[in-house]
């Protein structure tokens, strides 16, 4: 029965898989971060599925560790990378 | 016991498409604004049907305490920094895309 | 048991493609992304190595650090390569102006 649950991760990867793309493609630096975003959330998801599919709960206190630590990437981004003009070509607009 | 466990099936079962069309929002849609909109549906209901549903079939209230802090955990960051790309776009003048 | 073969294939497929992306890349944030992203992979791959310890200090120093400190480093690398750039144009005007033969004393 615990199958199931790596059937939904296997899921979940692959749409992590399928998300590179807008890394790769994303025309603003904004878009790129929001990708790296959706993959802390579906890593905290997949980490939580394989706790349970693996029965091993340790895996719980990852996630945790992952969902403590998701807004700093973006929030730095923001405030250190993206905000101000001063740095102009930092955010990556086709100019 | 069994009603609970098929009823947290259902609710991870019914989690798994927000995620997955957030990833497909994410790919397909036209610009910055539209796609934070995909991303928080993925973040805030997908995980949070997904926590719900694993936190009915967990067997101690520890194991649900830390579930529910996951998904605090993730709502407060999800939901601070796409404010924050959001407003930082606003001032950068980013034109919300329209319908041509 | 097939399925998590399958899941740890994609895994390590992913793992691989993403890091010939991030050394292949030429736009620096883009690369700090893909290594973002790379981190909370690799944390997954040492989950599935049975390592949960290791995936505990990846997903913190990995994913959770050092990618908010190289956006930092970014943002100030293009502030001091715009003064380098200033500077570098200040002395070629001087040299322009000041037509060689300060160059010839010096020589």
């Amino acid at each position: 029965m615990s199958r199931i649950y790596i059937f939904f991760a296997l899921i979940l990867l692959a749409a992590i898989a399928a998300g590179m793309v807008r890394i790769l493609r994303g025309p603003t630096a904004a878009d790129r971060m929001m990708v790296a975003q959706l993959f802390g959330t579906c890593g905290v998801a997949i980490l939580l599925l394989l706790a349970k599919g693996l029965d091993n709960m340790v895996l719980l206190d990852i996630a945790l560790v992952f969902s403590l630590l998701a807004a700093l990437a973006t929030m730095t981004f923001v405030r250190r990378t993206w905000q101000g003009n001063d740095g102009e070509g930092a955010d990556g607009y086709p100019s | 016991m069994d009603i609970l466990h098929n009823a947290g099936m259902f609710f991870i079962i019914l989690g798994l498409p927000f995620f997955l069309s957030g990833t497909v929002g994410l790919l397909r849609f036209p610009d910055i604004f539209t796609r934070l909109h995909a991303l928080t549906k993925a973040d805030n209901v997908g995980l949070g049907l997904i926590i719900f549903g694993l936190a009915l079939q967990s067997d101690s209230w520890l194991m649900v305490a830390r579930l529910f802090l996951i998904w605090l955990l993730v709502l407060i960051a999800s939901s601070a920094s796409c404010h924050l790309v959001a407003r930082c776009a606003m001032q950068k003048k980013i034109q919300p895309w329209s319908r041509p | 048991m097939t399925l998590i073969m399958l899941f740890d294939i994609l895994l390590v497929a992913t793992l691989l493609w993403l890091a010939w992306r991030l050394l292949a890349t030429e736009d620096i944030f883009k690369a700090v992304v893909l290594f973002i992203s790379f981190g909370l992979l690799m944390a997954l791959a040492w989950v599935r190595m049975r390592a949960p310890d290791v995936a505990l200090a990846e997903a913190a120093l990995g994913a959770g650090l050092t990618g908010p400190l190289f956006l930092s480093a970014l943002r100030r690398m293009e502030r001091i390569r715009k003064e380098e750039r200033r500077v570098d144009t200040d002395e070629d005007r001087d040299d322009d102006v000041k037509a060689g033969n300060k160059r010839k004393e010096t020589i």
